[in-house]
Order: C-alpha cells, then structure tokens, then sequence
C-alpha cells in the first residue's frame, strides 16, 4: 500500500503492508511522525484521512477523545486498506542521522519473575537485535490480546537481542494476567521500538536527575547503566529518587547500592516511600542508600534546592506523579529544554 | 472589529488563568499577570489543549501536554514551542474585561514586533479578499507580485509540472505568511501553485510597496528580514534545529 502524507511543510511518502499500523510504517521509513505512547492513548498521533480505506484495530482507543471530527483516525492504531492519503498538522521532518529508526521484531518473553507483589522484571529474546538509546522504550503485542503496550528497557547494550523490562501488574489487563498467572510459560510476542525521545546521551555533559514512580524506573535503570557505562558520574553529579508507595513496594535495591558503589558519591540514590518509613534493617542493608518520606516530587524538590540550574531531568512514572514533577521543576525555573519524559497517559 | 465582553477581573487571581468560550466563537485566555492582563487564544496551537489547565508564573505560560511555553506579555514562543500564541488586545475598564480581536498583519509571524508606523502603513497596501473554497490564489509561472497573509481559513501549495505535481505543505494559521517570493530578488515567478481548501480570507499586498516601506524603517525592516529567514528555515529544517 502506498501512503501519502501530507504535513504542514511538506508531503512524505511511504510504503505500508496490509498489517502494518500506519504510524509503525512511517516511522520505519525514516519519517518522524507525530507520536508519544505509541499505544492509543495520547492522541499525539491523530491524523486526517483524505482518500482512500483503513482499518482501526482498536475503535474504543481512549486516544480517540482528542479526535474532533469523523474523518479523524490515530496512525497507532490503523492500518491502510487501500492507497491512501492523510494529513497531519504538524511539521514532519526526515529523521537525524544517528537516531535509532524503529523496526518490528519476533521475540518471546523468559525467565519472568516477581520484583514485588504486583511488579515483575521479564526478559524478550528478540529474533534479530536492535539497536536503542537509554531511555527509550518499545511497543509489546502479543497475539490474542488487543492493544500494545509500552515498555521501557531496563538494560542497555549496543545490538541488544535481549532486553530487560520491569511490567506492573494491570488489575484485569489481559497480558498482565496471563503473566502473573504462569510466569514461566514463554509467551511470543511483536514488539516494534525503539520509541521515545526521553533519551540519555553521554555527549550532553551535564549534571543528570532522575525521578521516577514504580515501573517507571525502568528506565532511568537504563540511562544510569549507560552513564555508569561510560564513567560518566566520575565527572558530572546524578541524583535518584525513586518513589513507591511503601516497604513491600520497594524493588532494585540490591540493583541501586551495587550502581552506588560501581559510580562513587557522585551519584546519589534516594529511595522514597510515600505512606511508609524505610525499617532500620533496610536501611542497614543499603548502606549507600538515602531513604525518605513523602511525595517524590517533593521530595526531590527539597534535596535538590538550589541545585537545578542546568541539570538534565528525566521523569517517568505514573501521569500525574509525572506532572507533579513536572510543576515542582517549572516552578524552580527550570528550562523545558531540559526536562525529559514520556508520557503514557 | 469585535469587542466582546469576556468576564469581571475579580475572576482570575494574581498569577492566575482561566478560559472563557465567546461569542467570537473561539476560547479566549484571560492571564493575570499582577499589573495587567493579557488575552490570548484558549487552545495550545501544538494539539488544541486547553491552555488553563497548564502552568503559569506570572510570566511564561506553559502548555502541561508538551511543554510549550510562551512569553505572557508577548505571546512569543519560548523554549521547546514552534509558533506563538494569537494575542488579541485587551481592554479592562470599570473591573470588567473587554478584547478586541487583532488584525492578521498585527500577530503575523512576519511583521509582528515593528514598529506602530510600519503597520500602519503596510495595513495602507493591504487588501483584504475572500476567496471561496477551490479557488486558485496563484499557479506556477504566475508573477510573484503579492506577499499573503492568511487571516482565516486554508491554503494549500502543490510543487511541480503538468501532472506530476506533489503537495508542498499548507497554511491554516491567523497570520502565517506566503507569497514570500514577492520580496525576493530576481524571483519573478511562483514556484508554487497556491489554493484555498476552505473559505479563505487572506491579507494581500503588493512586495515591492512592501520593500519601500522597509528600507524608510530599517530597524523594522532588519527585524521582518529576520523573522522571514526564520519562517523558511522553519520550512526547510530538520529536526533538532528548532
């Protein structure tokens, strides 16, 4: 099928298969679409159909509130029946050299196990590998189960054919389900990725904050591995904070005091619990480790006074724990050129 | 020109936002900035979001979704925002708030920022069409005579020859510019086939005028000559040279 879009400077052409999402299309080829979760519920990808036929695997997308009118679609979720022609109203550039280009790829989930009561970390071997910057995070299909869901990786290689992952448990989410339910079956799987701009890069030289909720510390897991990678707190200061609701919440801590030890003092984890206080025995296991209580947002906000000039933020976790964040670095005249986030809404 | 009543001042706190659906028929931003208020369009011009439910200082207002942010006073994109905000003019007599909807050529991307005399003398060239849906501003070949300011409405540009024609972008905001090879040199041609895919009313005026009124007003002219070497990087850029 041959897709024609039409953006506000110019038109991009590329070619779909039958089964392809028209946003997974266009990003292959090079096209920065529009996009930001990838899984029908931002509506950052929202397009117009001029002409031609597509398919919409999924009608009740809860991204489809941000559609105004019926000749609307969102590229994540459609695939072309025929040729067709589509407009967005955005500017749509090729792609930089250097940036990871996104490609679909076999893979099967292993070795999955409970990090606590409702998060687990899973592996998929992926068919071919791919290559991915920290932070980023793919789209996870799995037949039978409708919808995509996205996935930060934990690990960071280069021609990674393996990637890491830590999943929370969706009361009632189908995939979740059926993960909990028998960690160990190998399940197949369709992921497409790398996604995401929220991405470290060595080459930015400067200070780095990570803030996270739960899962969302996947991948700040990643940004840190890289950075620790490249002896990158050596020279430039990084501090965590990692928010979970209490004690048993608490995951990655043996994780976090071997990266302490691995970077030296320049990096600084805080372990935040919003409704609980860290047990003396914790605290003397993690030793490197700083423990606290409260909001995480809030917390990062007093520990980091005074600091956040010209650091780097990334911010990952649940939407309004991210906005809380968010508000706490605009309101300390942080720039938004140096916030980072992915937005799973 | 449109004065509407939009709300008491008592409404908005210091430092506050709020917006209000008018019978202008768009939302209107009303921002409280301590001194003075501000009007501006309620929706962010990135994906139509509800500018009050984000963020404001008293002095940048940031969409929550993506992180735009404007200048209050200006309505001037700053930071990680691609194109400013629609400022209207305010009026706040007796408590109560009153705005005046702004001429095209006022927030164009192009003028905006010179000088009160060089708008009022380009708003002296300035002919004010409408032009129904399909009609034909320019083809290729045509004489690049006219500089167009879109005031409401689509236009859209289709590059090439004979058949083989491809679309070339389009125009769908108050005050964004085209026709701009009427101020170039040695252009005296479209390159570019110009149409309206809906009703259309559009600012035109003739490029060499246009030049004249310039080159009396040099600091406005240096300032249009940089904000037009912007808009066709904007065109031609790739991403990250934002």
């Amino acid at each position: 099928m041959k897709i024609q879009l039409n953006a506000r400077n110019r038109a991009h052409y590329f070619d779909a298969e039958v089964a392809d999402k028209i946003l997974h299309a266009g990003l292959s080829s090079g096209i920065t679409l529009p996009y930001e979760c990838g899984s029908g519920t931002c509506g950052t990808c929202k397009a117009r159909l001029l002409s031609g036929e597509i398919a919409d695997a999924w009608p009740e997308a809860p991204g489809r509130r941000y559609l105004k009118n019926p000749d609307e679609f969102l590229m994540c979720q459609c695939a072309a029946r025929t040729d067709i022609s589509v407009e967005v109203s955005t500017f749509v550039q090729d792609v930089d050299p250097g940036v990871c280009v996104p490609a679909a790829v076999k893979g099967r989930i292993r070795d999955a196990t409970l990090l606590t009561h409702d998060v687990m970390q899973l592996y998929i071997d992926l068919q071919s590998p791919i290559e991915f910057d920290a932070g980023q995070f793919v789209l996870v299909e799995v037949a039978g189960v409708p919808g995509s869901r996205g996935w930060s990786m934990v690990n960071f290689d280069r021609a990674a054919s393996t990637l890491r992952f830590v999943v929370k448990r969706k009361p009632g989410g189908a995939l979740s389900d059926r993960l909990f339910a028998n960690p160990t079956a190998g399940i197949e799987v369709d992921v497409f990725g790398p996604l995401g701009s929220a991405t470290f890069f060595p080459s930015l030289a400067t200070n780095i904050l990570c803030i996270a909720g739960g899962s969302g510390i996947a991948g700040m897991m990643s940004i840190l591995e890289r950075a620790a990678d490249e002896n990158y707190f050596a020279e430039y200061d990084g501090d965590v904070f990692f928010g979970v609701r209490s004690m048993k919440d608490a995951f990655f801590l043996d994780e976090f005091s071997r990266l302490r030890e691995r970077c030296g003092e320049r990096l600084r984890v805080t372990i935040v619990f919003s409704e609980d206080r860290a047990s003396a025995s914790t605290q003397i296991d993690h030793p490197l480790l700083s423990f606290d209580t409260g909001f995480v947002h809030e917390v990062a906000g007093r520990h980091m006074q005074g600091r956040l000039q010209g650091m780097r933020a990334y911010l990952a976790g649940p939407p309004p724990a991210v906005d809380a964040s968010v508000r706490m670095l605009l309101m300390s005249r942080v720039s938004t050129a140096n916030i980072r986030y992915d937005k799973f809404s | 020109m449109n004065r509407v009543r939009i709300c008491s001042a008592s409404e908005i706190p210091t430092n506050g936002m709020k917006t209000y659906d008018t019978s202008l028929g768009i939302k209107v931003l009303i921002a409280n900035a301590g001194d003075s208020y501000f009007a501006y369009q309620g929706l962010c011009p990135h994906q139509d979001v509800c500018l009050d439910e984000g963020f404001f200082d008293g002095s940048t207002l940031t969409c929550h979704q993506h992180l735009w942010q404007w200048d209050i006073a200006t309505g001037a994109a700053v930071g990680l925002a691609e194109a400013p905000l629609e400022r209207y003019e305010l009026a706040h007599e007796d408590g109560e708030i009153f705005v005046l909807q702004s001429s095209a050529l006022k927030v164009s991307e192009m003028f905006k920022g010179t000088s009160d005399s060089v708008i009022a003398r380009l708003d002296a060239l300035t002919r004010r069409e409408e032009h129904e849906s399909l009609s034909i501003l320019y083809s290729i070949g045509d004489p690049a005579d006219d500089l167009y300011i879109l005031e409401s409405g689509r236009v859209e540009f289709l590059i090439g020859r004979g058949d083989r024609t491809g679309p070339a972008g389009f125009m769908l905001r108050k005050g964004e510019v085209f026709g701009w090879a009427a101020l170039l040199e040695d252009q005296p041609r479209r390159i570019a086939k110009a149409a309206c895919l809906e009703k259309a009313i559009v600012l035109r005026m003739n490029g060499a005028e246009v030049l004249k009124v310039l080159a009396d007003e040099p600091g406005s002219g240096y300032l249009v000559m940089r904000q037009l070497s912007m808009l066709i990087a904007k065109h031609l850029g790739s991403q990250g040279d934002k």
